[in-house]
């Protein structure tokens, strides 16, 4: 009997009763198609330039207008978000998988280490993204690999530290001591026993992460940091369309839309994914 | 034949549940005379807390009431609005819990909730403390001006309850509800704390409904006794007449398990063969058939009546 | 001596941040002894009961047997071999030779793993237990009590009865020489404290286990022990042959809480011993005897030193100045 298939039929039945979570997954499973299909959803070739056309107002041709080189700009945001969405797999992937790893070594190993990693930890939160950023690209130069490199960077240590303090919750229970009485190994004990038991609110946290992931690539790209022009990222959607705000409105609306539709999505589905996923609240009522 | 402080007619109570309708209470009837401690015995599953709960009003909400009343002084508590659930609640109807920190706040002093509950007199905050201080010091507390400075997690679990106690006392209620409130705690602090409240049951004359599931404590303290099982009353009476003369098969067999009483060494303790009946799906019949070694085809036919007079049990073949 | 297990004089020492208040107050430690001092046998296929009341301790000795408790100081011996301590000062026990089952029955088993699953656990943590672990863990399933059904179940759908029987049947995989219950029977029923004790028994006659059973309840300790010991913030008071201790207890300790228990006979007339007051902080132990602050035999010169051992025949062994 997998205990897995039951848990997602169990998981998606009370996903239906839950109608701001319901919605959350639709608009996430329609960001997440539109940028897989962009190429086939896209009306015009996103870096297709057409200077007379600049800087229209949506017509049937161009959905949402174009920018100021003639650009679709409908085409460029469905190919923008091919972007977000290799940031934000890459990047959150990334370190919650180092962050994972890390945090439960420091929760659980000797104190030591786990003072040495905090350490490392604070003192890697305490840089303010934005500058960490601009040291980076200076020395290596603005790119996508860029912004994926200081986002992992800078998130490591937030998710190492909540795995250390679930970690650290979860070492004196009972369950964790009668396995290290039986005599289980470390890695046995972290694999089979602490990471099934915190996959759950880092998995939550990860899908509430990823509208902050995908707006500081939005943001990092908007000051030059990130995306090279032409390719069209939200981020540089929106860089373009503020120096012509005043010719036309279109291009910040249309590259602001997908950033707020996916911060909604998301933090619903995570929203609700918590409540269904938290087990004190799961059992209503008497006489279970 | 005077009014009970609590009569419990034909009380039947059920859960809705994945699995069905759970029928945790069928047809209860059980009388609190004033001034009396009546136990209640019986081991899990036997629908004690959905007794409690239905008492006070408190039932989850998949719970729904089958039928009966439960009378407190002539009025139907179930049939109460709210508000005035809520006035007779911690006043004339006091509850002292297993887990003290159920009625104890956390994060206020003991001496601010012990005035708190005064609310409803009309006293000055001196007197009020005094109030308090010499209830504490009729529980056992030592030094009972300085506990009352104290926030709950200074005190130990013994000090904990006692004060609970003190405070389902400070309102004189007419009726005690204490569930199970020494199971948690060691046994020589167990005995200190029910041979306080049988001293201060006999200062205040309130009525005592005492559940436990610890038998040596229920034939000490109370004068009458009630045995439950799987959400029925199987046998009452008075404490002497169930427990030296138990005419329940359940009864005796509970007494027979009591390592207490088993005086020769034994490797082979006795037990009560079987399992709980499953309550979502209550056959005809007695409810303790499926584990009794006396029953008789009647059993598997009919439900017993509770019958006997003062000392009554539900059973076919009941001694005399 | 074929004693299975041999503990002489064990400390268990923790470090209380006191921080402030230890600074101010030098009567305050920065430590706690939660073991101070025990001396214990169990014997191949006996059983030994540690009674004792909530802070006395006995959880903690069962820790550290168990290699989950710092030792400060001490000597443990199992099977004639003495139990070397890591760099952390936790003792170093061959785990798969001693088992311990946890008060909490259902805490301690993993939550999302099945029954199937967790008892599989012994058998891939040490090689070699079983040609066939599936098989084997099915077996101990019948052993303990529990049909097949309850294989795919987990912890939180088991009962308090059933987690343990499940407990129990974990420690068995481990095929132990020494199993440790701490407080097997606490929180179930009546009717059914009989049967853990009775399969225990059982198991024991069948496989020659030692057993070290730690509780509260002293009802179960003649049918269930044939030696036991009190113990009191972190010492034993008095410790021998059950048997004569229930019959004639010397330690006013012992006699208050075998008296403790009230009869199922409502004319019994109690022979009540009442201790006064509560039990003492361990970060504060009264000098001398540190009963004495309960005691109603205390005396004056109970306050000066812990009293020596007295023993009777080398089955009984009591530290009371004024033994009963």
């Amino acid at each position: 009997m997998s205990s897995r298939s039951d848990f997602f039929r169990e998981t998606f039945a009370s996903l239906r009763k839950d109608p701001l979570g319901m919605m959350g997954l639709i608009i996430v499973v329609v960001i997440l198609l539109s940028a897989i299909f962009a190429s086939l959803l896209a009306p015009h070739d996103p870096l297709e330039v057409d200077v007379y056309n600049r800087l229209q107002d949506p017509t049937w041709q161009h959905l949402l207008g174009t920018d100021q080189l003639g650009r679709d700009v409908l085409s460029r945001v469905l190919f923008g978000g091919r972007i977000a969405l290799k940031v934000a797999l890459v990047a959150i992937s990334v370190s919650l998988g180092v962050g994972l790893l890390l945090g439960m070594l420091a929760g659980f190993g000797p104190t030591w280490l786990d003072r040495l990693l905090v350490v490392c930890f604070d003192t890697l939160r305490s840089f303010p993204t934005i500058m960490f950023a601009l040291a980076i690209v200076a020395l290596i130069g603005p790119s996508l690999n860029t912004v994926i490199g200081v986002i992992i960077i800078t998130s490591i240590p937030v998710y190492a530290r909540i795995v250390r303090t679930q970690t650290q919750a979860l070492r004196n229970q009972d369950f964790i001591l009668a396995e290290r009485a039986m005599g289980a190994s470390t890695a046995r004990i972290l694999g089979d026993h602490i990471l099934p038991n915190i996959a759950a609110p880092l998995l939550i946290l990860a899908s509430m992460d990823v509208p902050a992931v995908v707006g500081m690539e939005a943001g990092l790209s908007f000051l030059g940091l990130g995306v090279s022009p032409p390719t069209a990222s939200w981020g540089s959607i929106l860089n373009d369309g503020y120096s012509y705000l005043r010719n036309s409105p279109w291009p910040i609306i249309a590259g602001g839309i997908p950033l707020i539709l996916v911060t909604l999505g998301f933090t619903f589905f995570g929203e609700s994914l918590r409540d269904i996923l938290d087990p004190k609240l799961r059992r209503k009522g008497g006489a279970s | 034949m005077t009014t009970p402080v609590l009569d419990i007619r034909d009380l039947s109570v059920s859960y809705h549940t994945d699995r069905g309708l759970l029928r945790a209470l069928r047809h209860v009837n059980i009388q609190i005379q004033p001034g009396r401690i009546i136990g209640i015995v019986g081991e899990s599953g036997c629908g004690k807390s959905t007794l409690i709960a239905a008492i006070i009003r408190l039932l989850a909400p998949n719970a729904q009431i089958d039928g009966g009343s439960v009378l407190f002084r002539r009025n139907d508590l179930l049939g109460l609005d709210p508000e005035d659930m809520r006035a007779l609640r911690g006043d004339e109807i006091s509850l002292v819990f297993q887990d003290p920190m159920t009625s104890l706040n956390p994060v206020m002093t003991i001496g601010r909730q012990m005035t708190n509950i005064q609310y409803r007199e009309n006293r000055s905050k001196a007197q009020m403390l005094a109030r308090a201080t010499s209830l504490l010091e009729r529980v056992g507390i030592a030094d009972p001006a300085e506990q009352l400075k104290r926030y709950p997690h200074h005190l130990s679990g013994g000090m904990r309850q006692r004060v609970a106690i003190a405070m389902a006392l400070m309102t004189e209620p007419a009726l005690l509800i204490a569930d199970e409130p020494t199971t948690a705690l060691d046994a020589t602090l167990e005995v200190q704390i029910i041979h306080r409240l049988q001293q201060l049951q006999r200062d205040f004359g309130c009525a005592i409904l005492f559940i436990s599931h610890h038998l040596g404590v229920i034939a000490e303290l109370c004068d009458e006794v009630v045995v439950m099982y799987a959400g029925e009353v199987v046998e009452s009476g008075t404490t002497r007449d169930v427990f030296l003369k138990a005419r329940h098969p359940y009864t005796r067999k509970l007494l027979e398990c009591d390592p207490a009483r088993i005086e020769q060494a034994t490797r082979n303790l006795p037990v009560i063969a079987g399992k709980l009946p499953d309550l979502v799906d209550i056959r005809e019949g007695c409810v303790f058939r499926s584990r009794c070694d006396s029953s008789i085809d009647r059993c598997a036919r009919q439900r017993p009546a509770l019958d006997g007079g003062d000392h009554c049990a539900a059973c076919h073949v009941a001694g005399q | 001596m074929s004693e299975l297990l041999s503990v002489r004089d064990l400390r268990v020492r923790y470090r209380v941040d006191g921080g402030m208040t230890t600074m101010l107050d030098r009567n305050r430690r920065s430590y706690v002894d939660v073991v101070h001092g025990v001396s214990l046998n169990v014997g191949r296929g006996e059983t030994l009961a540690v009674v004792g009341e909530s802070g006395s301790g006995k959880t903690t000795l069962a820790m550290a047997l168990c290699g989950l408790a710092p030792v400060l100081d001490g000597e443990v011996c199992f099977d004639g071999a003495v139990l070397t301590r890591g760099k952390d000062r936790y003792l170093q026990p061959d785990r798969r030779r001693i088992a311990l089952m946890f008060q909490d029955a259902v805490g301690s088993l993993s939550p999302r793993m099945t029954v199937r699953k967790l008892l599989g656990e012994p058998f891939r943590i040490h090689s070699g237990l079983s040609d066939d672990p599936d098989r084997s863990a099915l077996e101990l399933m019948s052993m303990v009590g529990l049909t097949t059904d309850f294989a795919d179940r987990y912890p939180h759908q088991l009962s308090g009865g059933q987690a343990r029987r499940v407990c129990l049947a974990r420690a068995l995989a481990q095929k132990p020489d020494l199993l440790i219950a701490d407080e097997p029977t606490a929180g179930l029923d009546v009717s059914i404290q009989g049967e853990v004790l009775n399969l225990l028994s059982d198991l024991q006659q069948e496989l020659g286990l030692g057993i070290m059973i730690i509780t509260h309840n002293l009802n179960i300790v003649r049918h269930v022990a044939e030696q036991m010991a009190i113990m009191y913030l972190g010492r034993f008071l008095e410790q021998g042959r059950s048997d004569r201790i229930i019959q004639r207890p010397r330690h006013p300790y012992t006699a208050a809480l075998l008296a403790a228990n009230p009869s199922t006979n409502p004319d019994a007339v109690p022979e009540r011993i009442e201790l006064t007051g509560e039990v003492p902080s361990l970060l504060q132990r009264p000098t001398g005897c540190e009963f004495r602050t309960r005691c109603p035999r205390a005396q004056a010169d109970c306050r000066v030193s812990f009293p020596a051992r007295e023993s009777l025949n080398g089955k009984q062994a009591w530290n009371c100045f004024h033994a009963l």
